[in-house]
């Protein structure tokens, strides 16, 4: 399946190259810039409950719009302002149970430079609360592991998420890290600096404006 | 690699094979007091006689560097390192404890925890020797003997009537033996006592549970052998150890920290006896039975008041005869063969009532050729039937070359298994503290989960689930090539070579998923991998009462299929700015829990007038721990332990009138890695009295 989905981007770059360069001076997509997001909180942990030992945080979600590149403020939840939404390690999409919009994702196991057209027989799948989400939550499920005996998130290396905005349109995203300063803390780290410096998003995207799939 | 092991081989067997057909030295390799081994035949043979590497560690080294524990021993050795998950378990050239059999007098070991057998289990006090066998030895020993053998050989023919020790050190650690001998001329009687305690200690700052819980162990050995005739005999051997562990744990996930308290408690007992009978010089038979249990039972209570219990009983018997046969001035035998009963009660199967149990079967066969003073080949195969998984044929053949007075060649290709275990088979186990994902063995898995499906609880079945079928051993090809040279009496020195390369190994696989998203996992015969390198040892006699000795490993390993997946660019790390790139061959560190170079360097001195001491110095290089990068291959992007050093000391003083005295320093430079090193505490002091009526009887 991996094979085939390569295969057929290969083929769609090859493609486009050879098409490009037959129809000289008729490209339409300028080659989009990545941006990097850095410290974008996502809900982070306000202290200890002293009765359950359990931290605790505002919960609420941090609203991001890749089109605007900023926070969409959360009085705008309701509508298509907002692309993705960030609390602790779940990340929503604008669509099916999350909200208004056409959002939608799905997970590209591979390098975020390697995505360059996204296929037209990929899937993007919608959240459908509670049972599954477009960005699949979990450790290992989708964009992280969490170490129990450390404690600690790291973001998957090779992991892309591919994602279709409230407007339905395209962007590739690739998160870097979860700590504040964009740095996994060391593993000897103490506790309360775990829990006070983590859902701290550092990411880079690239959006595509026009609505074509390639990047 | 192994294209490079070979022409390593070949470099040199070949200038040796040319060597040896322009001289003829007379055989005369006569070690002084060349030691007598048994493990690596099963039969009684000189170690200068013997094709396969064998290491001996004799009382008076385990006595000289105050060893207590067989764990305090064999992290000590050579090519041995011990790992700290599930008690202390031994690796050996690389391979997990799961892969070495663990023998007293012959007879196996039982009760392991998700396969490590614990070693702070076994006393050496009255310890005759410890023979470690490298390389696979299936042929002769059947399942676990895939990466080597160590067999414990305890002293039933001490002459001394009684002996007495008593020892005090760091954190409250008391140890007292006690040993005595009643011998007639058709009886000998040795019984063995040991009481050993622990406060534990606690290397974690700001935390009340300790890394070494306060333990306090009860051994007791008693052994008899009668003789009923001048060619016959009886022995029986009896062995039991209780432990009692106080658990004070604290477990956090999520944040959430959760208090228990509670006690474990494991007994062990074993009974082996045997008859002996001489038929003539040339013909000698053996007969054996061997019955022993392991019983673990853990009781937690919770702050909460929550009870959580986690039993485990494990009971092993066996019935085996063993024929000697010299059959002529070259050519001598071995058949043998026997049967074991086994079964397995625990509380994470599907009814902690009912014993599992499981037969096996198994005839074995070693013929060893003299070919002439300087040319030994031994040729052997073993066959287990088993009624839960397939079966096993293990051949193994092996040669031993005396080029000279000074130099030796020994090599070993074998073929070792290790049959799935209980839990691997059995397991019937949801983790409802932890998101309750289930693990089920394959014995039942499809039955099991066929119907949970009825019951519409199943959300996912994978494709590996329809290829569940019944496990197969795991199975390792191993080489040894050893090269020995001992230009005098005063210096030795060895160099081998080892590669050894498993195939079938049992993983633990999703299968599946509940309706709720949580995981189904079994086991499947998948992995492949290989563990190589070499060993040097070298000791020299300084003077009449110093020596030094030292040693050295280096040691390669890795998982075939994630080398594959590397290769083909899928898996991925990051650069120095966070973003994903492909992984390359050159950052893979192979298996964890495996050190690239490990050395050591000892002195010894000893006196005629009693007078011992040493100084040990054991290093061991960066090893990978966890897999940070969750790319689920062990690379320079994952956490490792630092390398370091233990240091230790111990002198004494044995007296003519039988009084002893001992000091010792274990850890001297102070060394703590609480993470990763929970079996090594910091600087210990300890203090031994020694009290033995030395009256020859």
């Amino acid at each position: 399946m991996r094979q085939i989905l390569k295969t057929s981007l290969l083929l769609l770059t090859l493609s486009s190259i050879l098409f490009s360069c037959t129809k000289d001076e008729t490209t339409v997509a300028l080659p989009v810039t990545a941006i990097t997001v850095s410290n974008l909180p996502a809900d982070t942990v306000l202290g200890i409950n002293k009765i359950t030992g359990r931290p605790f945080s505002a919960g609420k979600y941090t609203f991001f719009s890749l089109e605007r590149n900023a926070i969409v403020p959360n009085t705008d939840s309701a509508s298509t302002q907002w692309d993705l939404a960030f609390a602790g390690s779940k990340i929503l999409t604008n669509g099916g149970t999350s909200g208004t919009g056409l959002g939608g994702a799905f997970i590209y196991t591979g390098l975020f430079d390697d995505v360059k057209t996204i296929s037209n027989d990929s899937v993007f799948k919608t959240d459908n609360a509670p049972a599954s989400f477009a960005v699949t939550f979990g450790s290992g499920k989708g964009w992280y592991v969490y170490d129990q005996l450390t404690s600690l998130i790291t973001p998957l290396a090779g992991r892309v998420l591919v994602i279709r905005t409230a407007s339905g349109k395209y962007a590739k995203v690739e998160i870097i890290n979860y700590y504040k300063g964009g740095v996994t803390l060391p593993i000897t780290a103490s506790d309360s600096d775990k829990l006070s410096k983590q859902r701290y998003y550092t990411f880079r995207y690239a959006y595509q404006p026009n609505g074509s799939k390639t990047f | 690699m192994l294209m490079k092991l070979r022409f390593l081989y070949f470099l040199v067997f070949a200038p040796i094979c040319l060597f040896s057909q322009v001289r003829f030295v007379k055989d005369t390799i006569q070690s002084q007091g060349d030691s007598v081994v048994v493990t690596a035949t099963r039969s009684e043979r000189k170690l200068s006689n013997v094709t396969v590497p064998v290491t001996i560690i004799n009382a008076k080294s385990i006595q000289q560097i105050g060893a207590l524990r067989l764990t305090d021993i064999l992290k000590e050795q050579p090519g041995l390192s011990m790992t700290s998950g599930f008690g202390a378990g031994v690796q050996l050239q690389g391979l997990n404890p799961d892969y070495t059999i663990i023998l007293i007098n012959g007879e196996p070991l039982v009760g392991r925890t998700a396969g490590v057998l614990d070693l702070n289990r076994i006393a050496l006090g009255n310890i005759k020797k410890i023979e470690i066998v490298k390389g696979p030895s299936s042929s002769l020993y059947g399942s676990e003997a895939m990466a080597g053998v160590i067999n414990i050989i305890t002293d039933a023919t001490n002459k001394t009537p009684l002996q007495s020790s008593l020892r005090y050190g760091t954190y409250n650690t008391i140890d007292a033996g006690l040993n005595n001998t009643l011998a007639s001329k058709s009886i000998l009687y040795q019984g063995y006592y040991n009481y050993y305690s622990t406060d534990g200690y606690s290397i974690r700052p700001s935390t009340a549970s300790r890394v070494t819980t306060p333990i306090t162990r009860v051994a007791t050995n008693q052994q008899f052998k009668y003789n009923l005739s001048n060619n016959t005999n009886v022995r029986v051997g009896m062995r039991f150890t209780n432990e009692q562990i106080k658990n004070e744990l604290s477990v956090t996930n999520g944040g959430l920290t959760i208090n228990s308290n509670g006690e474990e408690k494991n007994t062990d007992y074993n009974i082996a006896s045997s008859l002996n009978h001489r038929f003539s010089n040339s013909l000698k038979t053996s007969f054996r039975s061997y019955i022993t249990q392991y019983n673990a039972t853990q009781n937690l209570l919770t702050i909460s008041g929550a009870p959580y219990t986690d039993i485990l009983d494990h009971v092993f018997n066996r019935l085996e005869n063993q024929t000697d046969w010299v059959v002529n001035k070259k050519l001598t035998a071995i058949v043998g063969g026997g049967a074991v009963m086994e079964g397995v009660k625990s509380s994470r199967y599907d009814s902690e009532k009912i014993r599992k149990t499981n037969t096996n079967q198994y005839a074995f066969s070693q013929w060893e050729w003299t070919h002439n003073a300087k040319l030994i080949l031994i040729g052997g195969i073993r066959f287990d039937q088993n009624q839960t998984y397939a079966s096993a044929w293990s051949p193994k053949a092996s040669m031993l070359y005396k080029i000279n007075k000074q130099h030796r060649i020994r090599l070993s290709i074998g073929q070792g298994f290790k049959a799935p275990d209980f839990r691997q088979l059995y397991l019937n186990f949801t983790n409802a503290a932890a998101g309750s994902y289930s693990v089920f063995g394959t014995a039942q898995a499809q039955k099991v989960i066929g119907q949970l499906n009825i019951l519409g609880q199943i959300g996912t079945l994978y494709n590996n689930f329809y290829q569940l079928k019944s496990l197969q051993p795991e199975y390792a090809t191993g080489t040894h090539l050893t090269w020995e040279f001992e230009p005098n009496a005063k210096n030795n020195f060895s160099f081998q070579l080892f590669r050894n390369d498993i195939r079938n190994l049992i993983e633990v696989q999703q299968v599946g998923a509940y309706i709720t998203g949580a995981q189904i996992y079994s086991y499947l015969n998948i992995g492949r991998a290989f563990t190589t390198g070499f060993e040097i040892e070298a000791k020299h006699q300084i003077s009449k009462e110093f020596s030094i000795s030292t040693a050295y490993q280096y040691l390669q390993t890795g998982d075939k299929d994630q080398i594959a997946q590397i290769k083909n660019g899928i898996v991925y790390t990051r650069d120095a700015n966070g973003l994903s790139r492909k992984l390359n061959v050159s950052e893979y560190v192979g298996l964890p829990n495996n050190s690239t170079h490990k050395a050591q360097l000892k002195f010894n001195y000893s006196n005629q007038n009693g007078l011992f001491g040493n100084i040990r110095a054991l290093y061991r290089s960066k090893w990978a721990v966890n897999n940070t990068n969750g790319n689920e291959v062990f690379d320079d992007g994952d956490s490792f332990a630092e390398g370091y050093i233990a240091l230790h000391l111990s002198i004494g003083k044995d007296y003519m009138n039988g009084l002893g005295f001992q000091f010792g320093c274990d850890n001297m430079l102070n060394y703590i890695d609480a993470l990763n090193l929970p079996n090594l505490p910091g600087r210990t002091f300890f203090a031994t009295l020694k009290i033995q009526k030395s009256k020859k009887i």
